[in-house]
């Protein structure tokens, strides 16, 4: 009943990421912990796909393989069909610890910047226009000369994604990025990110908590489980876009998506208090 | 009364105090001005040192020493502290290594050090650069190591090279570490540069002092003494101020 199509269809497109039975254990052998057990996911080229689970359940973990930072130790992850060994290029993470992922001595142009250092052929007066562009699209191009320490948290975040724009980014991997914001600031962070999305073409892969953040924002929403991490559903979310802050959490489709993963999540959640009691 | 005052006043009283009663002391015979002159006497010759420039030739030449060497150390302990910060494989290699060198006084050196180089410039900085290599390369590895590893693949998946990473990321981030070493390093520093040239010396402070007990020239030989004590004040000094001004996002960000 819960599944639908949408216009992104996942299988109209090409996939862009792909996580074919990926697995993780940590700790030392013979008393490993299995973080991930087998995730398949495929997301398309410009598709919306969130991951919700229980806190601990390995959503991190599972970013951080696609971004390339940890090796699975199992199965396959790819980006455009290419086999994911080190950071990918246009593969841009981006975190929950906004405060500890921006360079403090750096100015907020100076942030953006550090996306195009090093990169042929963009010199210096390029860099600093394109930057300077990329801070006006998040609405902070008179916060340039600021460092990120005097700036709010929803302005810190906006400077991360203006300088994983500035790096180019064609898929973001967004690690829970606005749970730490107060509940306006998250609003319009959303709204920012759909806007951004939509405008430039990009796929997002996001990983939270919040059952409401998922459905709002995603074309998809998966479900992973309890450690060991299995995506346990993967929904459709069919929700018209453009999507609004206000109206659309009053749909009937939201609210019972809403009250389905929420159900879900909590059903899955007594039963692995038990199994771990 | 200011607030600065207010805080330095105390302690300008006790070093007052302390002069005043050693002046005392030695004028009633106490002590054998032989041994330790007034400080109103030390307080002329030191006068007399400045006012006729004399002061001049012999700091300058423990300075350019003390300032080379230092460079020098600082540069090493800086380039090898972070390279041991950044792959674990040559920290795992090289630690042991400076466990074992680090706890030697390095003056201890000085001697061995003149039979392989001499008693020239090339002892006297390498003696200094080994002084001040250790405190800093410790304090390097340890602000390399601990960086926090969200910054480190923040820059990783934005495309950053090893290279630039340590350069760009690394080194900033290292900073505070970095300038806590080199204030331990500057006074070490200085010692060594004394030291050496007290045993194998024809200049500089160090010889200066030596050359004045030998003489017995008492008077002139406590007014180097505080002359050291000045110089020594005003490095560190040097290196906070330094410091204040690169790092002023450090203790920012370290509040909240």
């Amino acid at each position: 009943m819960l599944r639908s199509r949408t216009d992104r269809d996942a299988n109209s497109s090409m996939a862009l990421l792909e996580l074919a039975h990926v697995g993780k254990s940590f700790g030392p052998a013979g008393a490993q912990t299995v973080a991930l057990d087998s995730i398949d996911l495929v997301l398309a080229e410009r598709g919306f796909l969130a991951v919700v689970g229980p806190s601990g359940c390995g959503k991190s973990t599972l970013l951080q393989i696609a971004a390339g930072l940890m090796p699975a130790d199992r199965g396959r992850a790819m980006v455009a069909g290419k086999p994911i060994t080190s950071p990918p290029p246009h593969v841009v993470y981006v975190f929950q610890q906004y405060t500890k992922s921006l360079f403090p001595w750096r100015t907020v142009l100076g942030n953006t910047e550090f996306a195009l250092e090093g990169r042929a052929g963009i010199g210096r007066g390029e860099r600093r226009d394109r930057s300077l562009n990329l801070l006006q699209l998040v609405g902070l191009q008179d916060f340039a000369a600021h460092y990120p320490w005097q700036l709010s948290g929803g302005m810190q975040q906006r400077v991360a994604i203006a300088r994983a724009l500035a790096a180019d980014a064609r898929v973001l991997l967004m690690d829970e990025p606005f749970s730490a914001l107060d509940a306006l600031t998250r609003l319009d962070l959303q709204n920012l990110l759909l806007e951004l999305w939509a405008a430039r073409n990009l796929t997002v892969l996001f990983v939270t908590h919040d059952v409401d953040e998922a459905v709002y924002l995603a074309d998809s929403v998966a479900v992973l489980t309890y450690r060991p991490a299995r995506v346990d559903e993967l929904i459709e979310v069919g929700l018209p876009r453009p999507r609004d802050p206000i109206t659309t959490r009053e749909q009937s489709r939201f609210l019972e998506l809403r009250h389905h993963l929420l159900s879900h999540l909590m059903r899955r959640r007594s039963a692995d208090e038990r199994v771990h009691a | 009364m200011p607030k600065w005052l207010a805080q330095w006043a105390p302690g300008a009283l006790v070093i007052a105090l302390g002069l005043w009663g050693i002046e005392e002391a030695v004028n009633h015979g106490l002590v054998k001005r032989s041994l330790l002159p007034a400080p109103s006497d030390v307080g002329v010759v030191l006068w007399q040192l400045l006012a006729d420039g004399d002061v001049a030739g012999p700091l300058s030449e423990t300075l350019a020493r003390l300032g080379v060497g230092f460079a020098i150390g600082a540069m090493l302990a800086i380039a090898l502290g972070l390279a041991m910060g950044y792959w674990p494989r040559l920290y795992d290699l090289l630690e042991p290594l400076i466990e074992l060198l680090r706890p030697i006084p390095k003056a201890a050196l000085v001697p061995a050090l003149v039979l392989f180089l001499g008693v020239d410039n090339a002892m006297k900085i390498t003696s200094i650069a080994l002084a001040v290599f250790f405190p800093i390369v410790i304090n390097t590895v340890q602000g390399a190591r601990g960086v926090d590893p969200v910054l480190i693949n923040t820059a990783r998946t934005l495309g950053v090279r090893p290279f630039s990473l340590l350069r760009k990321l690394i080194l900033p981030a290292s900073a505070p570490f970095i300038f806590a070493g080199m204030r331990l390093s500057i006074a070490l520093g200085l010692i060594l540069a004394v030291i050496s040239e007290m045993i194998a010396g024809t200049g500089g402070i160090g010889f200066l002092i030596i050359d004045m007990q030998r003489a017995f020239r008492v008077r002139q030989m406590y007014a180097w003494i505080v002359i050291l004590a000045v110089v020594g004040y005003l490095l560190n000094l040097l290196l906070v101020l330094a410091e204040h001004r690169m790092l002023f996002w450090y203790r920012t960000t370290e509040r909240t």
